[in-house]
């Protein structure tokens, strides 16, 4: 793992070019290439997701990441042609399905939907995941503009012939994206944050800067509480990796953006109504990762579920 | 006084500078071998009598067989070590229901006054007593006039003769409220008005209080629950040593924050392993439905993610050895968290806490009443929301 201090400044640094990019319409992945973004998945994973996640949800720049961590995770060579099928809105399970010889398959994908020649669909079978490498042509992609036009994702339809399965770690790969969309939440939670900070001390009314005011300090402070409650439980997620802690921080990042985003938008009132302001950016995206790789809420019905079939409540992590 | 743990007890017991996980591991293989004799002897739910009797019986038994005394320093009798080692000690008993962590956890807001600021010789005998479950001890903060504004407080100590360089004596005049457990307390670590109504924070002085001090009157008060545990205590002209001062005269508003890391970090991780066995103990009985799965996982979200906050803020103490205005939201999220866990109590066990009279019920209504004051007491939920605007987000003055 990288030290504190040096993981700090491979973050601004990141943050500051992936900002460049955005400022100057580059393109964010090759960015990220220039910045040997594969080459710190490969080295320092944990790491290497925390920053660049972040820094891509401080910046809201799009970027089809995603693909490299999910296929790495799953034990194959990342490649900017490679997508890796994600399952639909707010579900996990793998999504692909095999009946007859037949893979059948329904999902999301990034932007690299658009330029994939082959992808990785991880299916649920009887005896476990299974995934099967198929060619673009198998794919039917639709681009999805949705909340949010300018983050890139596309729904799937794949459908192929007699898949050649091989064993795949669903589970894995499942908490590593979860990890990887939670960061990249977190770091829109700060930036809806600071948009809404710098707006109460610049905005005045009544004589004064809206900032003076209590009631909108108040929601400011939730919002903090909220996004630092974020950033400890991904700080646990990486200390004590495991997919129960992963799913939590995925759910963590559902809730604190809901809390991050209300507060942020209502203090911004008027002008965070508009697309005059870079809030609703912000705002949409978030929106959309929240349904990434399973809901808050989704998942915090399935893991009430588990402890109630359980009858146990697992502290998970220790001091 | 055993200031070292007998020979005896000491076989089974870790160094203190062993891995924290090692220290966890033979503290709840010992804790196991004690169940009988650790395990509460009264009827559940207990009185307040009874669960001061029980903590001090476990505080007892723990200092006998050596583990109460870890993570103190070696002058006031412990073994040294991090204080992280009580933090670990405090959450094992809470999670075994073997003594209430809003109680237990006291000795973490006590100890350390006078470890920092008593004589080496007031301290070197005082503490032990406390750790050993010989005595109890209170904290005179806040007053009637004095809640969130603790600064304004008026409880006035004068010194006997008039100069406080030379006076042997100061009398005390004036009242504490909201003293926890002040009516079983020996002694009471009290903040007292010493410099000009309006010297603020620079014109208080703490003293190590006898509670039996002619003039030192103590009125409990029935809480929402039922139970009595605070008190309002009156000081009419009692007289105190200059030799109890913690610290100097008019420095006591330092005492009162040295306390605060204390309270942010080792008794919020034993609040938390609380809470997750109140869960605990929900799931065991709740209804195998959808509304409870949803209403359960909502709470054991909330409950990770305050407990991985507490964690990086134990863990920040402990290698910078402070910690500050940024707990603000530890204590905003234990509180929250507190709520949250007995409202899926009410709501999945409907009837109970309202209307049940048996001992279950009886506990359930207890501690989801005293979950409603986890937003007042250490400092108003609306306090820590005006410290984080301020102090975390620089949001500058209020109008």
């Amino acid at each position: 793992m990288i030290e504190a201090e040096e993981r700090a400044q491979m973050s601004e640094a990141v943050r500051g070019a992936l900002a460049g990019a955005v400022a100057n319409g580059d393109d964010v992945d090759a960015t990220l290439a220039k910045l040997d973004w594969l080459e710190m998945l490969r080295d320092e994973p944990d790491d290497a997701i925390g920053i660049v996640f972040g820094a891509l949800g401080r910046t809201n720049a799009a970027a089809t990441a995603l693909d490299d961590v999910l296929a790495a995770a799953l034990g194959h060579e990342p490649r900017p042609d490679l997508a890796v099928l994600l399952p639909p809105f707010a579900a996990w399970a793998a999504p692909g399905r095999v009946a007859g010889g037949e893979l059948r398959a329904e999902g999301l994908a990034t932007a690299r939907a658009a330029g994939a020649h082959e992808w990785w669909v991880v299916c649920e079978t009887d005896a476990g995941p299974r995934a099967t490498l198929v060619p673009a042509a198998a794919a039917e992609i639709r681009r999805v503009d949705g909340v949010d036009p300018g983050g890139g994702l596309h729904s799937v339809r794949i459908q192929a012939d007699a898949p050649d399965l091989v064993p795949a770690d669903w589970t894995a790969a499942l908490g590593r994206g979860r990890r990887a969309v939670a960061h990249q939440i977190e770091g829109g939670c700060r930036t809806l944050l600071e948009l809404a900070r710098s707006h109460t001390l610049e905005r005045e009314q009544f004589g004064g800067p809206i900032a003076r005011f209590q009631a909108v300090r108040h929601k400011l402070a939730e919002a903090l509480v909220a996004t630092e409650a974020l950033e400890a439980a991904l700080d646990a997620a990486r200390q004590d990796p495991g997919p129960e802690t992963a799913a939590l921080a995925k759910a963590v990042a559902g809730r604190s953006q809901r809390t991050v985003a209300r507060h942020a938008q209502q203090v911004l009132a008027g002008i965070g109504f508009t697309i005059e302001h870079a809030l609703h950016r912000y705002l949409k995206r978030t929106m959309a990762l929240e349904g990434l790789l399973g809901s808050a809420d989704a998942i915090a019905l399935d893991v009430g579920r588990r402890l109630l079939a359980e009858r146990r409540v697992p502290t998970l992590i220790e001091l | 006084m055993s200031s070292t743990p007998s020979s005896e007890a000491g076989s089974h017991l870790p160094e203190p500078s062993a891995p924290l996980a090692e220290y966890r591991a033979r503290l709840h293989a010992w804790l196991d071998a004690q169940h009988e004799a650790l395990a509460p002897r009264y009827e559940p739910p207990g009185t307040l009598d009874d669960h001061v009797a029980q903590m001090q019986r476990v505080k007892s038994l723990l200092h006998e067989g050596g583990w109460m005394q870890y993570g103190w320093p070696e002058r006031v009798g412990g073994r040294g070590g991090s204080p992280m080692l009580r933090t670990e000690l405090g959450a094992a008993l809470a999670a075994r229901d073997l003594a209430d962590p809003g109680l237990f956890s006291l000795v973490e807001v006590l100890a350390p006054s006078l470890i920092d600021f008593a004589s080496p010789e007031l301290a070197a005998q005082a503490v032990p007593r406390l750790l050993s479950g010989e005595e109890l001890w209170c904290q005179g903060f806040s007053e009637p006039d004095s809640g969130s504004d603790l600064a304004s407080l008026r409880c006035r100590a004068t010194p006997r003769g008039g100069d406080p360089a030379t006076a042997r004596e100061w009398v005390i005049r004036g009242q504490k409220v909201w003293t926890s457990l002040a009516q079983y307390s020996q002694r009471c670590v009290l903040l007292t008005r010493t410099g000009s109504a309006e010297s603020r924070h620079r014109g208080i002085t703490a003293f190590f209080v006898d509670m039996d001090t002619p003039g030192v009157t103590v009125r409990p008060i029935e809480m929402i629950n039922g139970e009595q545990e605070f008190a309002e205590v009156f000081f009419d002209d009692a007289v105190v040593p200059a030799d109890r001062m913690l610290g100097s005269p008019g420095g006591g508003w330092a005492v009162a924050m040295s306390i605060l890391p204390y309270e942010r970090s080792s008794c919020f991780w034993q609040r938390i392993a609380f809470l997750y066995g109140r869960l605990q103990r929900l799931v065991e009985v709740a209804p195998d439905d959808e509304r409870a799965a949803e209403t359960v996982g909502q709470a054991y979200l909330e409950l990770f993610a305050l407990r991985a906050r507490s964690r990086a803020t134990q863990h920040r103490l402990a290698a910078t050895g402070t910690i500050g205005a940024e707990t603000s939201i530890d204590k905003v999220l234990v509180a929250t968290t507190e709520q949250t866990v007995f409202d899926a109590v009410r709501r999945l066990l409907p009837g109970t806490v309202e209307l049940d009279d048996g001992a279950a019920g009886e506990r359930w209504r207890n501690e989801y009443l005293y979950s409603r004051a986890a937003t007042i007491y250490g400092g108003t939920g609306e306090v820590q929301r005006n410290i984080i605007a301020r102090r975390l987000l620089g949001l500058g003055d209020e109008a």
